[in-house]
């Protein structure tokens, strides 16, 4: 018994102490650094976030290169599966492009609307720029769902800066070096985010699900009934952790033994995200504290900028509808000088068709003429016999013949 | 002469390989997720390091192993040394295998790696969620652990053949 017991301190003892001819380092000192490193870790000593910063910067760029036979194989599979599909997306993106077109105008002057109302309730205006990052690390693991970005504090990215797909949310910044960033995304379980459900107007929390789709939590009971499979999941802004009003994906429901599951799908589609915009997000709040004038000054430069704006928008719109109306006169004149060209046409023929009418009246008139000159003519004509007669030619010969001879 | 040098190079490069890929597999986080295989992966560097420890293969330097571990972290987004500490211990258990183990047999093997990520995956699980605050799905740790003891032996017969090629 005491010999095994020996036997096992043994194997021990030369497991953790004893070092091979190659090895540099025993195992139980590489055991006690890893430990202290883990510990380090945990508090956020200014030196050990440097030092992190610099590992990152290092593996990040190196992970970029390594993975490029690998991203290379996963592109050229994502994009023999796009072209298959390719005709389909191509009729479907041309419908949604020509509705989103129509409905951009009115969101515009909603937008606008929007923040002479933020304005009015004393809310903070932020004046947002978005900058294009590339993803250069994008490893899928299966316990976190992060990526990493190649934007960071040089480029005034900090932690909880959102980040976009398009319009949509994909999640924020939560480790920022000083070219590199990690961002935390939206299916991932560690990730919360207080969303409203409409046109319900329900407020509620996401959080990830570890797959490619989020759930919904801590809702009110009995509201889950109301929801639909066109209800739309957007940021509500509570906790200022997220900016309200951004677009997150559908809501999903599932039934499971009498239990209704709310998921979001996601509008973007997390595993082929290439590049991604981050948004700097520079709030000016207005200070209450501030002299009464000056705030007034303020909020009414504020309003009549907005009051601009939306005046500006208007102008806009009506150009586009003058221009419309231009075209549309332009037609018509178009039409009126074809018309116009008809009647001309129509005129010259009636013109034409009377001179005939006319002709034929002359004619009809001198075949009367000579019919009656061949029975009366002799009466009227002026002769040895019928002195009183009128010369053959005049015009009172002619009116004595179609009177049938001289009448007393 | 210059033959001479090329086939030292190619036979440096050829005996430097595990450690090599070990890199490239922390790198790249080699897991095969982007099948999108539902709760699909495995850690193939559990399985490297476990098999060249194990045979006591004179280019796995521990330290390097150590710091493969570190870029493990950075590239998962771990806190730093969790992965370290994890491939250390792997090797710790090899070395106690190898020096309780008189008759080497591969079936004994395979199920002390099964016992050893086990052990690791928990530790890790613990680590995470306790001090660090994590929501981890533990289905993926199972599915994981299931999936790495099953490549073993397919990896380990490559990695035997590999052996093989070298000492010829």
């Amino acid at each position: 018994m005491a010999s095994s017991r020996d036997d096992f301190i043994i194997a021990i003892r030369s497991a953790f102490l004893k070092k091979s001819t190659k090895q540099k380092f025993s195992l139980l000192s590489l055991v006690l650094i890893s430990i202290f490193i883990i510990l380090l870790s945990s508090f956020d000593f200014r030196i050990v976030r440097y030092l992190k910063i610099g590992i990152n910067e290092i593996v990040y760029r190196s992970s970029f290169i390594v993975s490029i036979p690998e991203n290379f194989v996963k592109n050229t599979f994502s994009e023999v599966v796009e072209y298959s599909t390719f005709y389909n997306d191509y009729k479907k993106n041309k419908d949604e492009l020509s509705d989103l077109k129509s409905n951009n105008v009115s969101s515009e002057i909603i937008q606008y609307e929007n923040k002479e109302l933020k304005e009015l309730i004393n809310d903070y205006v932020s004046s947002s720029n978005k900058i294009l990052a590339k993803i250069i690390v994008d490893h899928d693991s299966p316990f976190l769902k992060s990526i990493v970005i190649n934007k960071g504090s040089k480029d005034n990215i900090k932690i909880g800066t959102n980040i976009y797909d398009q319009s949509y949310l994909v999640g924020r910044v939560i480790e920022v070096n000083y070219k590199t960033s990690r961002v935390l995304l939206l299916s991932d379980l560690n990730s919360n985010v207080p969303v409203s459900i409409a046109p319900q107007n329900v407020q509620a929390i996401m959080t990830g699900s570890g797959s490619n789709f989020g759930k919904i939590k801590y809702i009110k009971d009995g509201l889950t009934d109301t929801f639909t499979e066109k209800s739309i999941v957007y940021t509500s802004g509570t906790g200022a952790i997220f900016k309200s009003g951004i677009p997150i994906g559908r809501l999903k429901t599932k039934e499971k033994n009498s239990f209704i599951n709310l998921n979001v799908e996601f509008y973007s589609d997390f595993s082929q995200l290439k590049y991604v915009f981050a948004e700097l997000i520079a709030k000016n709040e207005i200070d209450i504290t501030n002299a009464n004038d000056l705030k007034k000054d303020q909020t009414s430069i504020n309003l009549i900028e907005s009051k601009i704006s939306i005046l500006e928008e208007e102008i806009e719109i009506i150009e586009d509808t003058n221009l419309k109306f231009k075209e549309e006169n332009e037609t018509l004149k178009k039409e009126i000088n074809n018309l116009n060209n008809k009647i001309l046409n129509f005129k010259n023929e009636i013109s034409s068709q009377n001179e005939k009418i006319n002709k034929y009246e002359i004619d009809k008139n001198e075949l009367q003429f000579l019919r009656l000159n061949l029975s009366y003519g002799h009466l009227c004509r002026k002769s040895f016999l019928n002195n009183k007669g009128f010369k053959v030619g005049t015009e009172k010969y002619k009116d004595c013949v179609f009177r049938k001879g001289r009448k007393n | 002469m210059a033959s001479l040098k090329s086939d030292n190079f190619l036979m440096k490069f050829y005996s430097w390989l595990p450690i090599i890929i070990l890199f490239i597999s922390v790198l790249n986080e080699f897991d095969f997720n982007y099948l999108n295989l539902k709760f699909f992966s495995f850690n193939f560097p559990y399985i490297l390091i476990f098999f060249f420890t194990l045979k006591e293969f004179k280019n796995f330097d521990y330290f390097l192993v150590f710091l493969a571990g570190l870029f493990n972290d950075t590239v998962i987004g771990l806190p730093l040394g969790i992965s370290s500490m994890s491939y250390i211990i792997i090797c710790i258990s090899t070395s106690y295998f190898r020096n309780i183990t008189i008759r080497p047999n591969p079936i004994k093997d395979w199920f002390y790696f099964l016992f050893i990520i086990a052990l690791i995956n928990s530790i890790n699980y613990s680590i995470l969620t306790l001090f660090f605050g994590f929501n981890l799905i533990l289905m993926s740790y199972l599915v994981n652990i299931f999936f790495t003891f099953i490549f073993y032996i397919f990896f380990v017969s490559i990695f035997k053949l590999y052996l093989k090629g070298i000492n010829d």
